[in-house]
């Protein structure tokens, strides 16, 4: 299977199509004025799938569907929700029995609304199941995802609806069986040239992993404290959307360009109560002041750094190019606004964007950190096309050997 | 096919909400008072268009220059973002003589270009030469530095209140 770039910008503009579909269903039967805040096509490893869901618990309701895709979908929103959302369908609202029916019937309207966007799109049919109702702790609530022996990763299409106005978000997860959407995006290509095969996007997401392990191994090094890297995966959004992948409290980090094959811009950035506690593990002695000091900032410029070569080694590793990368720029703002640029300089060149991203964790302190690159698209598609798929397999050795 | 024209933030709105949700590369008009409001703004810029005869106010998102330099709907650029968000404004009875603009952002941080102006500044000066064109003043503006900014365009009095992680908050 191949998946080229326009055929991506498509499939991600069904999936929006579908969100979109469902928040207006969700308007008229309800009036709750909601709106489509991120809608992006995610390729990672199944034990992954909805990793960001962990410590929460969700409720919702899950269908199959079957015709021209197939696989299963849920929409799932935060048990706290459920007294706004059936407030909002019946007045005074409901518990028990009462509540369950009300979330079904919100989910029905909302799933029917985003299949029959999909199917709108595609001009085919999708058939749905009646809504299941469910409820679980963290990513148990999403469906199994596919299984494939060769391939390790899967695509999930995810989307995230905000009620305006209120702290509630409804979360779409599509998981479609491997072989029809492969034909579907086979016969959404439009050019050879764009394409990329799928299993070297997964080769890139491995290349990612050990880029995270490397970042990861330093921090260790550095602080003694054992940090994990977590999830990693690669995404693919519009431009504009890019910086949505990022959350708007306020972060600390670094970033840098990055140049070589490809170029692009990588960020690692810590929450701010993250950045506090992982300097002051570096301090050797206690800060002065209050709050994030100068001298907080000093050290987590100096993690950013080595984390930033620990995952750009691990990549040219991969690749068995150099990437070389400018100094580190320390940057303390809102999430949003720290992406904003960066997307913006890479979206003069492209209409949609590779986003990978990981995130690392230690057990020891609270502290969390997000690694986010942006590289240029045909540079990417350059490197991966050169890159020969029995070379990642040398460099797993190569990382067994690390560790 | 169906094409994405980044207005959603108005078409999925129904009643009378108190505040509108305006994404990078979309925009919003509103005649009922709603409060229009933008987050995380790099180099991006908002402009916020507020006609003091008929109260009618909007605001746009805009990420780059000029859209024959790039691909994407026409909100995402700075000089077709001014102009859609001029026609949807004069839609809802707006009249141009009496609109006045506010822009803020086009921040230059993280500005990797070694050689030429940052896209914060090249937005900023697309944004002031397409509202001139249109002969729209701009009466007050928050443009440059480096550092991000949030938006909230108060409808019923035209106020653009500028927020920012590091700084307190300035009425426009």
């Amino acid at each position: 299977m191949k998946v080229d770039i326009q055929s991506l910008g498509t499939f991600n503009q069904l999936a929006h199509e579908g969100a979109k579909q469902a928040t207006q269903s969700l308007a008229q039967m309800t009036g709750i004025d909601a709106v489509v805040d991120v809608t992006k096509i995610t390729l990672l490893n199944r034990e992954d799938v909805g990793e960001e869901l962990e410590g929460q618990d969700f409720v919702g309701v899950q269908f199959d569907f079957q015709g021209a895709l197939e696989g299963d979908t849920v929409l799932v929103f935060e048990s706290d929700s459920v007294g706004p959302i059936t407030e909002a369908l019946i007045p005074g609202g409901a518990d028990g029995e009462m509540a369950k029916s009300g979330v079904k019937e919100i989910g029905n309207i909302m799933m029917s609304g985003f299949i029959d966007g999909w199917a709108d799109y595609l001009e085919a049919t999708i058939d749905h199941s009646p809504p299941t109702y469910i409820e679980a702790e963290g990513a148990e609530i999403l469906p199994e995802a596919p299984q494939l022996d060769e391939q390790p990763q899967v695509f999930v299409f995810k989307s995230q609806i905000e009620w305006v106005g209120e702290s509630v978000n409804f979360y779409i997860y599509m998981l479609p069986e491997y072989d029809p959407l492969a034909e579907l995006m086979a016969g959404h290509a439009e050019s050879e040239t764009d394409a990329i095969p799928i299993d070297k996007l997964s080769v890139f997401n491995e290349m990612t992993t050990s880029g995270t392990e490397k970042a990861a191994q330093n921090v260790e090094m550095m602080t003694g404290i054992p940090t994990e890297a977590e999830v990693t995966q690669i995404s693919f959004a519009p431009i504009e959307d890019v910086p949505k992948q990022v959350g708007n409290d306020t972060y600390v980090g670094t970033v840098v360009e990055f140049t070589g094959a490809p170029s692009g811009y990588l960020m690692v950035l810590f929450d701010e109560v993250s950045a506090q506690n992982v300097a002051e593990a570096l301090m050797p002695t206690e800060p002065e002041g209050e709050g994030l000091t100068e001298q907080h900032k000093a050290a987590i410029e100096e993690l950013g750094n080595i984390m930033t070569s620990g995952f750009v080694d691990g990549w040219a590793n991969v690749l068995q190019t150099s990437v070389d990368h400018t100094p580190p720029r320390l940057v303390h703002d809102m999430g949003q606004a720290i992406v904003d640029p960066l997307a913006a300089q890479v979206g003069q060149h492209q209409e949609h964007s590779f986003i990978i991203e990981s995130e690392m964790r230690t057990d020891e302190i609270e502290f969390s950190s997000e690694i986010h690159a942006l590289p240029n698209e045909k540079e990417l598609r350059q490197a991966l096309d050169e890159l020969e798929v029995e070379r990642a397999d040398e460099t797993d050795a190569d990382v067994e050997q690390i560790f | 096919m169906k094409v994405y024209d980044g207005s959603q933030a108005e078409q999925a709105t129904t009643g009378q909400p108190e505040r509108k949700k305006v994404g990078i590369a979309e925009y919003a008009v509103t005649t009922d008072g709603a409060a229009l409001t933008t987050s995380g703004l790099g180099s991006c810029i908002g402009v916020a268009l507020y006609d003091r005869e008929t109260g009618a106010a909007g605001l746009v998102h805009v990420m780059l220059p000029r859209y024959d330099e790039g691909e994407g709907a026409r909100p995402k650029f700075a000089d077709t973002g001014v102009e859609v968000l001029l026609e949807e404004m004069e839609r809802v009875g707006a009249h141009r003589g009496s609109i006045e603009a506010k822009i803020a952002g086009g921040s230059d941080m993280l500005d990797f270009s070694e050689n030429g102006s940052s896209i914060g500044s090249r937005n900023a000066e697309t944004v002031r030469e397409t509202l001139t064109d249109y002969d729209i003043p701009i009466i007050g503006e928050d443009i440059g530095g480096d550092h991000g900014r949030s938006l909230r365009l108060e409808s019923t009095t035209g106020d653009l209140v500028v927020k920012s992680a590091s700084q307190d908050s300035a009425t426009l």
